[in-house]
Order: C-alpha cells, then sequence, then structure tokens
C-alpha cells in the first residue's frame, strides 16, 4: 500500500533523500527478516526440500543404500503395481482412512455442538476432549490400545456381556483394523476445536429467524449450522483425509511392528517403512512415497472441486 | 518499524549469531564420531540386542574389559533385535556402523557382500585374537569363503520347549528318536485329555522348517537359494493348516495377542519348538515347570539339527582393528566373563569359558545336559551360511505362515508368494 501512495510523490528524475532512507531501511529490515527465517530455511532446504529431490531421483532407481543406485526407469512403479502387498496396503489404507475420517468428523461435530451451548465448567470439558489428540500420536497409546483390545482385556469382556465374543481384536484380522479406527476417533479434539471457532461465526439472529418461522432444531441444524460452518467442514474433511492417507505409528506399534496379523493392518506407510528400513528397497520405497503423494494430491484436487457444489461461503463477508 | 537504525543493526548482528550458533550447534554433533583422544586412548562402540538380563551381564563384562585394558573405552549401544537390524542396516549404509556388535547367521553373507564386515583373520594372525578353543567345531559358524567374519560367543540348537506338568499329566513321554507320527499322536492325546493345544505354531518357523528338510535330505537354504520347491512348502503348510482347525495347534487370533509372551508360557498350548537358550525364559513367564524335548525326526534318528551362534563382527573400516581385536578376544576367552554371562547368548564357545561357568539353576543345567545329548547322539550337522536376503526370507516365513495359521491365504498360493518374495530378496 504505501508504495503506490510513494510513488507519485516522488518528482521525476530526481530522488529525495527521504524515500532512498526508507528504502534502505525497508532493504535492512527485508535482510533482518531473511536471518531470522534463515534458519528455518536452512532446515527445509536440508532436510525436506533436498531429500523430497533425492526420493524424486531414487524412485527411479535400484537402491540398496550400499550400492550406488542404479537407473531402472519406471521398474519400481511397474513392479509396484503388480506386487499383491502393495495392492493390500492400498486396500487397507482406502479402507481405514473412508471408515475413520467420516466417524471422527461426526464425533468431532457432535461434541461441538454439544460444547458451544453456554454452561459450567465449559473450559474443563473442552480441554477434557481436547487431550486424547495431544497425547494420541505417543508410542505409548498404542501400548495401551493394544492391551485395551486384547483377549480378555477391557474391550473384550465388555463385549461378553453383550453375548458378542470374538476372543479380542488384535489378534483377529477381520478386526484388528477397526482398533486403529476407535483409536482415531478418540482423538476427535483438534477438529472438534475448529468446529467450535465455527460454530461461533454463526450469527444468532439468524437462529433466532427460523425460531420464529417455527423451524424445530433438526432444521435448524439442517438448514443453519451445517450451511454456515460448510467451509470450516470442508477444511476439517481435507486435512482429516490427508492425516488418514499418512497413519502410520498407531499401526506400527497396536501390530507389534509387523503391520498384521495376516497384514490386516498393512497401512500404506507401514509397508513403504518395511520396504524401505527392513528390506533396504529405497527405490521401491521412495516410488511408494511419490504415488502416495500424487494420490493424495489427487483427492486434495477432487476436494477441491467438490466444494462447489457443498461449501457454502457467504458473499457479502467482509 | 519506527526503529532505529542501531537497533535494526544489532538486530541482524544477533539474527546471524543466532544462525551461526545453531550452524555451530550441527557441527559440534557432527564431531561426535570421534574415537580417539590425545592421552592414547581408544574409544569402541559395541552394539548388540537383546533383554535386560543380556545388557547388564555385557555392561560387568566390559567393565572387566576396561579395567584391564584402561586405554580401551567400550560404549555400549543395544536395542531389540527389530531395532537392533534396522538401526544397523542405515549405520552401515552410512559408513558409520559401530565398530563391534552381535551377528548371526543369517546376516554374515549380507553384509559381507556389502563389505562391512572385517576379516578377523588377520588380527589373529597378528596375536590380538585368539581363535583357539572352541567347542564342538562351532568356529566354522563364522566363517564365509575362507574369511572369520564372526567369532562365536555361544552355540545353541533347536529344541522342543515342553509344559512339564502338560505332559506329565497327559501321560505322554518325549523320547529321543520319536518320530513327527508320534509327536502328532502325543499333541492329540493332550488335546483330548487336558483340552488346550499341543503346539504354538511350529510351521511358521522357518528354522524348524530347515531341521524338517534337512531330515529330508534337503535344506532350506542352498548357497544362493532356496533348498526346497513349492510343492514341499505347500504340503508343509497344508498339514499345519489342518491342524490348526482341528485344534491340535493352538489358535493363531491368540497367539497373536500374548506378544510378546510366548504361547506356550501363556498356557495356550503344550509345547513350542524354538532354540534352547530362550527356554530359560519361559520358566520367568509362565506358571508351569518346563523342560526340553528332542526334535521329532522322519526316520527315528536324524534330527536334522546343528549348532547355531550368536557370533561377534567387526566393521572392516574401524580406526582400530587391533583394539577391535582384543576385546573380541576378551569377550570370546576370558573365565569370568563366561561366568558372569552364562548360558544367556548359548552354551559357552569356547573351553574356558565353558569350564569357568558352572549352572547351578534348573534351567541352566537343562540346557547344558541337553546340549550334551545332542552332541553324544552324533546327530549334528553342519552349518551353511545363509545366502544374502535371508533375513528378509525368514520374515517373510514367519508373516505368510501367520496368513496360512488365520486361514487368510490357501498353503498353494502361500507358498507361492513366499517364492516370490524370495526372488526379491536374493536379488535385493
Amino acid at each position: 500500500m504505501t508504495l503506490v501512495k510513494e510513488a507519485p510523490v516522488r518528482p521525476a528524475g530526481k530522488r529525495s533523500a527521504a524515500p532512498a532512507a526508507g528504502r534502505r531501511g525497508r532493504r535492512r529490515e527485508n535482510l533482518a527478516g531473511y536471518l531470522f527465517m534463515s534458519p528455518w530455511i536452512a532446515g527445509f532446504l536440508l532436510l525436506t526440500a533436498g531429500p523430497m529431490i533425492a526420493s524424486l531421483y531414487y524412485a527411479f532407481t535400484s537402491y540398496n543404500l550400499f550400492t550406488p543406485p542404479q537407473w531402472v526407469g519406471l521398474d519400481n512403479f511397474t513392479t509396484m503395481f503388480q506386487d499383491p502387498r502393495w495392492q493390500k496396503s492400498v486396500e487397507v489404507t482406502l479402507k481405514y482412512v473412508v471408515v475413520a475420517t467420516p466417524l471422527k468428523l461426526l464425533l468431532a461435530l457432535g461434541v461441538a455442538l454439544l460444547l458451544a451451548q453456554k454452561r459450567r465448567g465449559q473450559g474443563l470439558y473442552r480441554a477434557a476432549f481436547y487431550m486424547p489428540s495431544l497425547i494420541g500420536a505417543s508410542v505409548s497409546v498404542g501400548f495401551v490400545w493394544r492391551a485395551l483390545f486384547s483377549d480378555d482385556a477391557v474391550v473384550d469382556r465388555t463385549q461378553k456381556i453383550f453375548g458378542v465374543d470374538v476372543g479380542g481384536w488384535i489378534g483377529n484380522p477381520d478386526y484388528v483394523l477397526y482398533s486403529l479406527v476407535a483409536l482415531s476417533i478418540w482423538q476427535f479434539g483438534a477438529p472438534m476445536v475448529i468446529f467450535l471457532a465455527g460454530l461461533k461465526q454463526v450469527p444468532q439472529e439468524l437462529y433466532e429467524a427460523a425460531e420464529v418461522d417455527g423451524a424445530g432444531p433438526l432444521r435448524r441444524f439442517w438448514n443453519i449450522t451445517l450451511p454456515m460452518i460448510s467451509p470450516v467442514l470442508f477444511f476439517n474433511v481435507l486435512l482429516e483425509s490427508i492425516h488418514a492417507f499418512q497413519v502410520f505409528g498407531s499401526a506400527y506399534v497396536v501390530s507389534d511392528t509387523r503391520c498384521g496379523p495376516a497384514d490386516a493392518t498393512l497401512v500404506y506407510t507401514c509397508y513403504l517403512y518395511q520396504k524401505g528400513f527392513k528390506e533396504a528397497q529405497m527405490g521401491f520405497a521412495s516410488a511408494m512415497a511419490w504415488t502416495l503423494v500424487i494420490a493424495v494430491a489427487l483427492v486434495t484436487a477432487v476436494l477441491f472441486w467438490s466444494q462447489k457444489k457443498w461449501v457454502h461461503y457467504e458473499e457479502a463477508a467482509k | 518499524m519506527g526503529t532505529s537504525r542501531n537497533v535494526e543493526r544489532r538486530t541482524i548482528l544477533k539474527v546471524a549469531g543466532a544462525s551461526a550458533a545453531t550452524i555451530g550447534l550441527g557441527a559440534t554433533t557432527a564431531c561426535g564420531g570421534d574415537s580417539g583422544s590425545g592421552d592414547g586412548t581408544v574409544t569402541l562402540r559395541y552394539a548388540w540386542w537383546g533383554g535386560e538380563p543380556r545388557t547388564i551381564a555385557i555392561k560387568k563384562s566390559i567393565a572387566l574389559f576396561e579395567k584391564k585394558y584402561p586405554k580401551i573405552k567400550i560404549k555400549p549401544e543395544f536395542t531389540d533385535y527389530e531395532a537392533f537390524w534396522e538401526k544397523f542396516q542405515t549405520q552401515a549404509s552410512g559408513g558409520n556402523p559401530p565398530d563391534v556388535f552381535q551377528n548371526a547367521v543369517g546376516f554374515l553373507r549380507k553384509y559381507d557382500k556389502r563389505g562391512v564386515l572385517m576379516d578377523l583373520k588377520s588380527q589373529a594372525d597378528a596375536g590380538n585374537l585368539s581363535l583357539e578353543n572352541f567347542r564342538n567345531g562351532v568356529l566354522a559358524n563364522g566363517q564365509v569363503d575362507g574369511k572369520q567374519i564372526g567369532i562365536p560367543v555361544g552355540a545353541n540348537t533347536m529344541a522342543l520347549v515342553i509344559d512339564l506338568k502338560a505332559f506329565k499329566k497327559a501321560g505322554v513321554e518325549a523320547k529321543f528318536g520319536w518320530t513327527w507320527d508320534e509327536y502328532f499322536d502325543a499333541l492329540q492325546t493332550i488335546q483330548d485329555k487336558l483340552k488346550i493345544a499341543g503346539d504354538t505354531g511350529y510351521f511358521s518357523i522357518m528354522y524348524l522348517y530347515d531341521l524338517y528338510l534337512r531330515q529330508n535330505g534337503k535344506a532350506f537354504f542352498t548357497d544362493s537359494d532356496l533348498g526346497f520347491t513349492e510343492d514341499d512348502l505347500t504340503q508343509w503348510w497344508e498339514d499345519g493348516y489342518k491342524r490348526v482347525r482341528s485344534g491340535l495347534v493352538a489358535d493363531p487370533k491368540k497367539i497373536e495377542q500374548v506378544k510378546p509372551k510366548s504361547g506356550l508360557s501363556a498356557g495356550l498350548a503344550a509345547s513350542e519348538f524354538t532354540w534352547d537358550n530362550f527356554s530359560i525364559r519361559y520358566e520367568g513367564e509362565g506358571e508351569s515347570d518346563y523342560g526340553l524335548a528332542p526334535i521329532p525326526t522322519t526316520d527315528g534318528k536324524e534330527t536334522g539339527q546343528y549348532l547355531g551362534s550368536l557370533m561377534m563382527s567387526a566393521f572392516s573400516g574401524t580406526k582400530h582393528p587391533k583394539e577391535v581385536a582384543q576385546f573380541i578376544s576378551f569377550m570370546v576367552h576370558d573365565p569370568e566373563v563366561g561366568k558372569i554371562m552364562g548360558y544367556d547368548r548359548g552354551i559357552l564357545a569356547t573351553t574356558e569359558q565353558y569350564d569357568a561357568f558352572k549352572p547351578t539353576d534348573a534351567n541352566n543345567k537343562g540346557v547344558a545336559a541337553y546340549e550334551d545329548e545332542v552332541a553324544k547322539a552324533g546327530v549334528l550337522g553342519k552349518i551353511t551360511p545363509h545366502p544374502s536376503g535371508a533375513d528378509v526370507i525368514e520374515a517373510a516365513f514367519l508373516r505368510i505362515g501367520g496368513e496360512v495359521a488365520q486361514g487368510k491365504t490357501k498353503p498353494a498360493d502361500a507358498a507361492k508368494a513366499l517364492f516370490s518374495e524370495a526372488k526379491a530378496a536374493f536379488a535385493g
């Protein structure tokens, strides 16, 4: 803004001292800014951008870490698409994303709606519901989960009261993935907080007007709340889907580092890790990583495209 | 911004200082690998895998060594088995593996091929390491293509660990020279009388299948390939799955959930095939009494057994080959170390250590008696260093065997999958 204002004041062909000093000042300011950023920039170049470029190159090579990488063209990708374990990992991951993401968001929204109402001890409730998200990614929670869902443990015993006996989820290939889903749902705190912020932005007048028109709570939710928070919902869907595609820690710990039994929790990143760090097939692992990047980008693109149809942005927003 | 020039300059200087400090910090970390010092003291990194008792014993042994060789310091690094090899692979590929480390037969060819392992013969010739007094020819376990790349610290062999109370209650006896049919009959009796499974899941254990193949004139590995056919394995897994379904072998879903405890000590089955020195842990884990029983045979005589061992290997690029050799020699020969270590890594490999350690508890005595008996029976075969990729195949065998047990993969498809994964592993 200041640039536009300054320009016409400057006499043609002759520079006044004041703007020159201003420019020098700005340049210093910029320099200070860059210097402040330099540790981050160095870190980004060395630890993120560099390895990414390297991994893009490795994706087209056969590389076992010890001998120099050998260019193999698209071999890694063709082997990958034909590999039954890779196919299984895609299947497991999609199942996880499709089941875990909506359930987590549903719970987050439900709890956010409850917590949006004014009541005593509101802060405490919010903190309590947010807490699992802070510790959820830790390895110890993975162990706790393993203990909870094992044979004859809490979940199993509770189920038996209702006459359901599966003998523990962890050892059962048909159930174990759902224990991971449960772990993901349990950490609904982050999307909940975002929903809460969204709910607070909905103008009360709308509800009052609807009430006057005789709309019930369900109708108010459907016709006012949901459209009004749809940008926030979109943001949460996007973020949580991306997260779900990258699930690793819980699968690795709950299934005792083997992503099983019978590859039942072989999520994409788990197979990638096995290929890279256990079997030392870094080329293959890199190809897998880039395929994931492309897949997630595609999903994101589809979501962005779809938002025109269901996300409601206020035209008159200031 | 409204700040004076001086402040700005100071800001810039501060930022520059902070950045420089960050870089400096990185440089300091990078220097951590230096292992020499001004006063001639040498520091060696020694890495192993194993549980807490092993770590305590090894640390005691290290203290003894440092006392005897004050100019050599040992920096210990230890994790569990899985983490050990993942970390080692990364360290080795970066040219920074530990100077000395624990090793096993499945990894010798792999890391020899990649130039990581030191041929310790030259150090033996130089008098820094003694290759004398190894029992029952176990020294050969560390030899590949005429090179000595591993020095055995202990010897062990596969055994059948049984729940003594269960076997007694069912009235079945584990005899030397019994056949597989007799073994499965015994399991049937146990199931009928005690209503528990007989075995924890024998058919996913690569080393047991190796014994079965050896009993039939084959072996799991040749020098560079698998030593059996897809049909052999299909048959093995078909029989195994049949026994899971009939309840002779424990429900894999239950076995999976008691980990890291074993199915045997959790009371899910009455017997389990494993390495004989592992049996020591069951006593602490389970509530019954446990003993070692012979491997079933095909012909009533040959068990296919051999003495395997854990070893110590050295990094080919170490800056201190002499000190490394002295340390290994001390750890495998010193009688005091033998007394401290006991049979944690198998029956002590050298006569000095074997004679020095006299087991007092029933478990250690049992392991010693078992190996004596096996050695006397004259059935011990020779171990062959596994081809590169064996570690990946062992993991695949366990995993795919588990899929068969869970009924998720048909035996024929499973065998096909293993062969396909083995091909990739050998090529890697």
